[in-house]
């Protein structure tokens, strides 16, 4: 659903009231966090983000023009934290040094949903999804923001470029890759 | 066909990408080309469930989210608030601390006199010793000179103004 903040605060609105802020928190909590989960692939990180998303939303409140959607906006600075996260790489450096894995591939293949599926059907969708989701865990930081913005968050390409700040041959330059590399792994053994 | 093989790869991605033209009217007619794409499309929707369905939450989890963020906010405007209200305080009481800087008596430093003037002054001093007082060991000398002055009285003026003149 597209939302945007003019219903909420009026078109010259400068400042929010706390209630607003919660009201617009509870809307887009849910696909923010998705978002920087699946980017991050860290629980842990993806709702600290989460949070420091929505407070710099409301401390630049007053930036935001209406000429995207409040959503979009949002998922911009979702991106750009998410960004610059994956630059400092302090976190995944320790997580790595002590062997941790968050068994996030193993829990997204349990997910996968085949309705009126065999078992061996559901298999190999659980093997496909694992597939895809390894192949994406490689693509650069680029690569993967618009790979899950686009089949994920099935947003359309100008939206995505809106969100990661690019242009539309950008994106499509992006997805062009990520599908190739993606639809590599896939046709391997089976 | 094997479509992993063909030539016509790019025109799957092509076509997954967004709607293109050429891509379209290339998948229409090579039946390979279209399933690879159905096959790869399906993937991509189960992944895309998968996730959705993986990154959901329970009710009570988004409420705590709420409730922290809610709180995060109203730590950073009360602290937002206490910094709007210190700085002018402290901006009074640096101020304050410059100006007392500033007030406070500055030491004389002394001036170095030049080495010469007490040079000077000593030698000067040490002429009128010589001429107000005869050391013992010139007694003799003088009296000879009084005694030579009193029989020259004429020449006792040119006497004077020569002592005079070392006073310079």
């Amino acid at each position: 659903m597209e939302t945007t903040l003019t219903p909420v605060l009026g078109a010259t609105a400068q400042r929010i009231s706390a209630e607003e802020f919660d009201a617009i928190v509870r809307r887009h909590q849910r696909r923010v966090h998705r978002f920087l989960l699946m980017l991050l692939r860290d629980a842990d990180e993806a709702d600290n983000l989460t949070q420091e998303c929505f407070l710099k939303a409301y401390q630049n409140i007053s930036n935001f023009r209406a000429e995207c959607s409040l959503e979009t906006w949002l998922l911009r600075i979702a991106a750009n934290l998410a960004r610059d996260h994956a630059r400092s790489r302090k976190a995944s450096f320790w997580k790595w040094l002590l062997g941790f894995d968050d068994g996030t591939d193993e829990g997204l293949a349990l997910h996968v949903v085949a309705p009126e599926a065999s078992p061996e059907q559901t298999l190999l969708a659980r093997e496909e999804v694992r597939a895809v989701w390894e192949v994406a865990g490689k693509l650069s930081h680029q690569q993967r923001a618009v790979f899950l913005l686009r089949f994920v968050e099935e947003m359309e390409l100008h939206e995505i470029a809106t969100a990661l700040g690019l242009q539309i041959g950008s994106v499509k330059t992006h997805l062009f890759r990520a599908l190739q590399t993606v639809r590599g792994k896939l046709r391997g053994p089976r | 066909m094997n479509p992993s093989e063909n030539s016509h790869d790019p025109l799957v991605e092509r076509a997954l990408v967004g709607f293109d033209l050429a891509a379209e009217h290339h998948l229409a007619n090579c039946p390979p080309c279209q399933q690879e794409r159905e096959r790869v499309q399906e993937a991509l929707q189960l992944f895309g469930a998968a996730n959705r369905e993986y990154a959901n939450r329970s009710e009570t989890f988004w409420e705590q989210q709420a409730a922290r963020i809610r709180d995060a906010q109203q730590e950073r405007a009360r602290r937002s608030r206490l910094t709007l209200t210190l700085t002018p305080g402290l901006a009074v009481l640096m101020l304050l601390a410059f100006a007392l800087l500033h007030r406070a008596p500055v030491p004389p430093v002394p001036q170095p006199t030049a080495q010469i003037d007490y040079d000077h002054e000593l030698l000067v001093e040490v002429e009128r010793a010589m001429q107000s007082g005869t050391p013992m060991s010139l007694q003799a000398a003088t009296l000879m000179v009084e005694d030579s002055d009193s029989s020259r009285p004429m020449n006792s003026a040119n006497s004077a103004k020569e002592s005079r003149s070392h006073e310079n």
